[in-house]
C-alpha cells in the first residue's frame, strides 16, 4: 500500500483536480448509468429500492468512496512528511479527496431511498 | 517586429541609465498610433479594449432592462408589442451574459494577470488581438438584429422546438445561433492564453503555492471556459445546421430529441454563472486584505473553494431541467449536488468574513461595493439552495422568484465585485483617484435599486408570475409589487450613471494617485500609473505571496532594472518562460509585435457569419478558405522566422529561448486547445448515445452504412503518419534533423489519404441526413474526422516547408512537437469515431 502512495506522487499539484475527476466519473456514471438501466432492465415499481439497479449504482458508489478515502488519507499523511510547497499540495489535495468522498456520500444517498426509474 | 539584433548587455552589468533603458524597450513593445493602432497585440490596450466595449454592451443590455420593466410596471401595457418584447428579453439576457459578463472580466483578466504575476505580456498576445476582434465583430452583428427588429426572441437560452425554424422562421435564431459562436472564439481564446499564461509565465521563483488567490481564480474560471463552452458550441452548429440544413436533431419525427439542445445548452449554461462569479470572488479575494492590512486568512482554503466550486458547477445542469419528467432518482442526484456546492462558496464567505474580523478594515470606496456584494449574494445563495430542492424548484419553475435570484446571484456576485475592482485598480489605469462622493452616491443608489427591484421580484414570484410575459391582468394582484420592482430599476440605472460618471470623470478631474494607493500587496502596483507597455523594466524574483508588503521599495527596484532581463538591445519581447509547479526560470520566452493577421482573420470570419447569415454559401466557403489562409500566414511568423527571433543569442548565462527548446508555451496551449476540442467531441459523443438511447423515434438502420473497410484504412493511415511524426520527433529531441522534411512529407501525405478516404466513406454511405437524425449525427462525425485531419496534413506540409526555409530543424525543433499534439489527438478521435458510430452500431445493432 506504501509502495503504491509513493508512487502516486501525492505532493503533486496534479490531485487539486483528481479527487474532483473521480467525483464527476462516478456521478457521470451513476446518472448515465441510471439512465441506460431504465431503458434496457427498467425494474418492477412495485419492487421500491431493492432492485438490481439500485445495487448496482450503491456498489459503484460505494467503490468510489472506498478509493477517495483512501487518497484522502495517504495525502493526508504525505502533508505530515513534507513542509512548504510540497505540504502545501498535499494537504489542500487531502482536503479536496475528503471533499469528493463527501460528495459521493451526499449525492449517493438518494440510492438507498428513491425506486430507480419512476 | 523589428528585430535589432543588437549586442546584448553582458551579465552582471545593471545599465547604466534606467531611462535609456525605458527608451529602448519602449522603442520594442511601444503601441502604434493612427491606422496601425488596429495591429496592437498588447495586453494592456487590449484589456482595455475589453472592458470599454463590454462597457458598452453593458449599456445596451441595461437598456434593454430599461424597457421590460417599463412595460412591466403597470398592468395591460401596450408600450412594447409582444413581438418586440420577446426580442428585448432575450437580447437583454443575451448581451448581459455573452457580450457584457465574460467579455468585462476576460478584459479585466487580460489586463491584470501579467501584471499581478510579473511578466510583460500574456503568452499569445495575436490570440488575444482576434479575440477582441471576434468579440467585437459577434457582439456587433448579434447587436444590429435588434436595429433591423430581427433580434432573436427564444430566450436567452434558445429552448428548441421554440427556437427551430417551425417556431422562429425569420433570422433572429440564426443571428443568435452564428453571433454567438463568433464570439465564443473570443472566449476560448482568451481562456486558453490565460491558462497558459498564468501556468509558465510566472515570474522567477512565484511557486505555485505563492500564486495572488486573483491568478487562481482566472486558473480556474480560464480553465471552466475551455471545457464550458464546447458544448454551446456543439448545440449551436447543429441547431443551425437543424435551420438551415433540415438535419433533424432536435426534431422528434425525424429522430432528434429537444431535450439534447436543453442538455448542451446547460452544460454550459450553469457552469457559465460560476465562469462569472470565480473571478468576481477572486477580485473580493484580493482587495479584503488590502482594506482590512492583513493577509487572507486561509490561502488553502480558498484554493480548495476554487477548484471545489469548478468542478461541482459541471455537476448541476440538470437542476434547470427538474420539470421536464426525468426520474426522481436522478432528480436527486442533480439536488444533492446543487446542495454540495453551497459548501465551497460558504468557505469563502467565512474566509472573507475571518479576515476582516481579523484586520482592521478601512470602508474605502471599494470596500462599500464589496459589503453590498456580501449581503446580496448571501441572499442569492440560499435561494440557490432553495431551488435546488426538487418540490420547491417545480412551484416556482419559470416565475419571477427564478428571474430574482438569478438576479441576487449575478449581479450580487459578479456586477458589485466588478464595480469594486474597477474602483480598486482605477489608479492603475489612469493615474488618478475617483470621487468618493460620487462614488457613495452611485454605491447606494445602485444597492437601494437592486434590492428594490429584485426583492420584491421574488414575492411576485411566489404569487405565481410567470417569466417572459409581456402583459399582465389587473385582477391578478401582481400591479403594486411590479411597479415597485420598476422604479427601484430606474433608481438602480440612476446609480450605475453616477458611478459611469465617476469614471469618465476621474480621467480628468480625479486627484493624482499616489505611488500604491491603497497600500496594496500585489505586484501590479509596482507598475507605473498608468503601466508602459512592457510592464516591468525588470522581472524579480518572488518567493512570497505578499511582494510589496515584504519589500515596498521593489517597484523602484525594478524600475531601475535591477533585477532580471533588463536587456532590450537584442529587439525581442521577451518574458521569463517558468516551470507551472516552481517558479523556476526555465525558458526565455520570445513574444510577436504587432500584427494585421488576427484582424484580417477575424474580418474574413465575420464574412464567414454573414454569408451563413444570409445564405450566401458559396460566399462562406470563399470566406472560410480565407480565414485559414491568414491564420497559416499568421502561424508561419514564429519561431526562427526573420519576423520572430532569427537570432537566438541570449546574454551568458540566460536560458535558451523557447523556440529552440522542446516545451515552449504553443505546447501547453495546443494542449488546452484539445482540452477544449476534447469537450466539444465528448459533447459529440453525448449527442450520438443521448438520441439512440433516449430518442422516442430514433432509427437505427440494419446494416451500418458506413464502410467498416473504408474507416480501418483511413485509420491505418493517420496512425502511420503520427507514427512517422513521433519518431522525427524523437530524432529532434536528440539534435538530429537528418531527413526531417522528407519525414514531414511524407506524414503529410498520410493525412491528405486518410482524408480522402475518410472522404469517399462518406459520400459513399448515401445518407439521408435531412430525413433522420442518425444520419445527421454521422456526417457531423465525419466532418469533424475530416476537418480535423485536413488541419493536421496541411500544418505538417507546411512544417515540411519550414524545415526547407531553415525555420525548423535541430536548432529550432519546438514546432513539430507542437503539431504532434494535434495528431495524437486526431489518432485518438478517429478510433473513437470509428468505434462508436461504425463499430458498435454492428455489435449490439439498434
Amino acid at each position: 500500500m506504501n509502495i503504491v502512495m509513493q508512487r502516486l506522487h501525492l505532493t503533486h499539484p496534479l490531485h487539486f483536480v483528481i479527487g474532483l475527476t473521480l467525483w464527476s466519473a462516478w456521478f457521470v456514471t451513476v446518472y448515465g448509468g441510471h439512465a441506460v438501466a431504465c431503458e434496457v432492465i427498467p425494474p418492477d415499481p412495485e419492487q421500491g429500492v431493492f432492485t438490481l439497479v439500485n445495487a448496482l449504482l450503491l456498489m459503484v458508489s460505494l467503490a468510489a468512496v472506498a478509493l477517495l478515502a483512501a487518497l484522502t488519507v495517504g495525502c493526508y499523511r504525505m502533508s505530515k512528511r513534507h513542509a512548504g510547497r510540497l505540504r502545501f499540495n498535499a494537504r489542500v489535495s487531502a482536503g479536496l479527496y475528503l471533499f469528493s468522498t463527501f460528495g459521493v456520500l451526499f449525492a449517493a444517498m438518494p440510492i438507498i431511498g428513491i425506486p430507480p426509474c419512476l | 517586429m523589428t528585430t535589432i539584433n543588437r549586442e546584448v548587455t553582458p551579465p552582471g552589468d545593471l545599465p547604466e541609465n534606467p531611462k535609456r533603458l525605458h527608451n529602448d524597450l519602449h522603442e520594442i513593445w511601444g503601441n502604434p498610433r493612427g491606422l496601425k493602432a488596429l495591429t496592437i497585440v498588447n495586453h494592456t490596450t487590449l484589456g482595455l479594449r475589453f472592458m470599454i466595449t463590454g462597457m458598452v454592451f453593458f449599456l445596451i443590455g441595461g437598456l434593454l432592462a430599461m424597457l421590460v420593466r417599463t412595460q412591466l410596471a403597470l398592468s395591460d401595457q401596450d408600450f412594447m408589442t409582444p413581438d418586440i418584447y420577446n426580442q428585448v428579453t432575450t437580447m437583454h439576457g443575451t448581451v448581459m451574459m455573452f457580450l457584457f459578463a465574460i467579455p468585462m472580466l476576460e478584459g479585466l483578466a487580460i489586463y491584470m494577470i501579467p501584471k499581478m504575476i510579473g511578466a510583460r505580456d500574456l503568452v499569445c498576445p495575436r490570440l488575444t488581438s482576434l479575440g477582441y476582434w471576434c468579440y467585437l465583430f459577434g457582439g456587433i452583428i448579434l447587436t444590429f438584429s435588434l436595429v433591423l427588429e430581427m433580434a432573436p426572441d427564444s430566450g436567452w437560452f434558445m429552448y428548441t422546438p421554440l427556437s427551430s425554424s417551425e417556431y422562429s422562421p425569420g433570422l433572429g435564431s440564426d443571428f443568435w445561433l452564428l453571433g454567438i459562436t463568433f464570439v465564443e472564439i473570443s472566449a476560448l481564446s482568451a481562456g486558453v492564453e490565460l491558462v497558459v499564461s498564468i501556468l509558465r509565465t510566472r515570474t522567477q521563483g512565484m511557486a505555485l503555492h505563492k500564486m495572488p488567490l486573483f491568478a487562481w481564480y482566472i486558473l480556474a474560471m480560464a480553465l471552466m471556459i475551455v471545457v464550458g463552452f464546447p458544448p454551446l458550441i456543439l448545440g449551436s452548429i447543429l441547431l443551425e445546421l437543424e435551420r438551415a440544413a433540415g438535419m433533424p436533431f432536435f426534431d422528434v419525427a425525424g429522430g432528434g430529441d429537444p431535450i439534447l439542445w436543453q442538455h448542451l445548452f446547460w452544460l454550459f449554461g450553469h457552469p457559465e454563472v460560476y465562469i462569472i462569479f470565480l473571478p468576481a470572488a477572486g477580485i473580493v479575494s484580493t482587495l479584503i486584505p488590502v482594506f482590512a492590512g492583513r493577509p487572507i486568512v486561509g490561502y488553502g482554503w480558498v484554493v480548495f473553494a476554487i477548484v471545489t466550486t469548478g468542478f461541482i458547477s459541471f455537476g448541476l445542469w440538470v437542476h434547470h431541467m427538474f420539470t421536464v419528467g426525468i426520474p426522481q432518482l436522478a432528480q436527486a442526484f442533480f439536488s444533492a449536488a446543487s446542495m454540495l456546492v453551497a459548501v465551497p462558496t460558504a468557505i469563502q464567505v467565512f474566509v472573507w468574513l475571518a479576515t476582516l474580523w481579523l484586520g482592521k478594515p478601512k470602508m474605502k470606496l471599494p470596500m462599500l461595493w464589496i459589503l453590498g456584494f456580501l449581503i446580496i449574494f448571501v441572499c442569492g445563495g440560499l435561494t440557490g439552495v432553495m431551488l435546488a430542492l426538487v418540490p420547491f424548484n417545480w412551484q416556482v419553475h419559470d416565475t419571477h422568484f427564478v428571474v430574482a435570484h438569478m438576479h441576487y446571484v449575478l449581479v450580487g456576485g459578479m456586477f458589485f465585485p466588478l464595480i469594486a475592482g474597477l474602483y480598486y485598480w482605477l489608479p492603475l489605469f489612469s493615474g488618478r483617484m475617483p470621487s468618493e462622493t460620487l462614488g457613495k452616491w452611485g454605491f447606494w443608489l445602485t444597492f437601494i435599486g437592486f434590492n428594490t427591484t429584485f426583492l420584491i421580484m421574488h414575492w411576485t414570484g411566489l404569487l405565481g408570475m410567470p417569466r417572459r410575459v409581456y402583459s399582465y391582468d389587473a385582477g391578478m394582484g401582481w400591479d403594486i409589487f411590479n411597479l415597485i420592482s420598476s422604479v427601484g430599476g430606474f433608481i438602480m440605472s440612476a446609480g450605475i450613471a453616477m458611478v459611469l460618471l465617476d469614471f469618465a470623470l476621474h480621467f480628468r478631474f480625479g486627484k493624482p494617485a499616489k505611488p500604491n494607493p491603497w497600500n496594496a500587496d500585489g505586484l501590479e502596483w509596482a507598475n507605473s500609473m498608468p503601466p508602459s507597455a512592457y510592464n516591468f523594466v525588470s522581472l524579480p524574483k518572488i518567493e512570497t505571496r505578499h511582494p510589496l508588503w515584504d519589500d515596498p521599495d521593489l517597484p523602484r527596484t525594478m524600475a531601475e532594472g535591477q533585477h532580471s532581463l533588463a536587456v532590450a538591445t537584442h529587439g525581442r519581447r521577451e518574458t521569463w518562460g517558468t516551470d507551472p509547479l516552481t517558479g523556476k526560470v526555465r525558458e526565455i520566452i520570445h513574444l510577436p509585435g504587432n500584427s494585421w493577421w488576427p484582424l484580417f482573420a477575424a474580418m474574413a470570419l465575420a464574412v464567414v457569419c454573414l454569408s451563413l447569415l444570409t445564405r450566401l454559401y458559396p460566399l462562406a466557403v470563399i470566406a472560410v478558405v480565407i480565414a485559414g489562409l491568414f491564420l497559416l500566414r499568421w502561424s508561419w511568423e514564429n519561431g526562427a522566422h526573420p519576423k520572430a527571433a532569427p537570432d537566438a543569442r541570449v546574454a551568458p548565462g540566460d536560458p535558451p529561448l523557447h523556440s529552440r527548446t522542446m516545451d515552449g508555451p504553443g505546447l501547453w496551449a495546443m494542449s488546452i486547445t484539445m482540452l477544449a476540442n476534447g469537450s466539444f467531441f465528448l459533447s459529440y459523443l453525448f449527442g450520438w448515445f443521448y438520441l439512440w438511447t433516449v430518442s422516442p423515434e430514433w432509427r437505427m438502420p440494419e446494416v451500418s452504412p458506413l464502410s467498416l473497410m473504408g474507416l480501418l484504412l483511413a485509420g491505418g493511415s493517420l496512425t502511420v503518419g503520427a507514427g512517422i511524426l513521433e519518431k522525427l520527433i524523437s530524432g529532434l529531441r536528440q539534435q538530429r534533423d537528418a531527413g526531417l522534411s522528407l519525414g514531414m512529407f511524407s506524414t503529410s501525405a498520410l493525412g491528405f489519404l486518410q482524408v480522402g478516404i475518410t472522404l469517399w466513406v462518406l459520400l459513399s454511405a448515401d445518407l439521408a441526413v435531412t430525413e433522420n437524425s442518425h444520419d445527421a449525427i454521422i456526417m457531423v462525425g465525419l466532418a469533424y474526422a475530416l476537418f480535423h485531419g485536413g488541419l493536421g496534413a496541411v500544418l505538417t506540409l507546411l512544417q515540411g516547408l519550414r524545415v526547407g526555409y531553415g525555420y525548423v530543424g535541430a536548432h529550432a525543433p519546438f514546432e513539430p512537437a507542437v503539431v504532434a499534439q494535434l495528431w495524437r489527438y486526431n489518432v485518438a478521435t478517429f478510433w473513437i469515431i470509428v468505434g462508436a458510430l461504425a463499430v458498435l452500431p454492428r455489435v449490439i445493432g439498434s
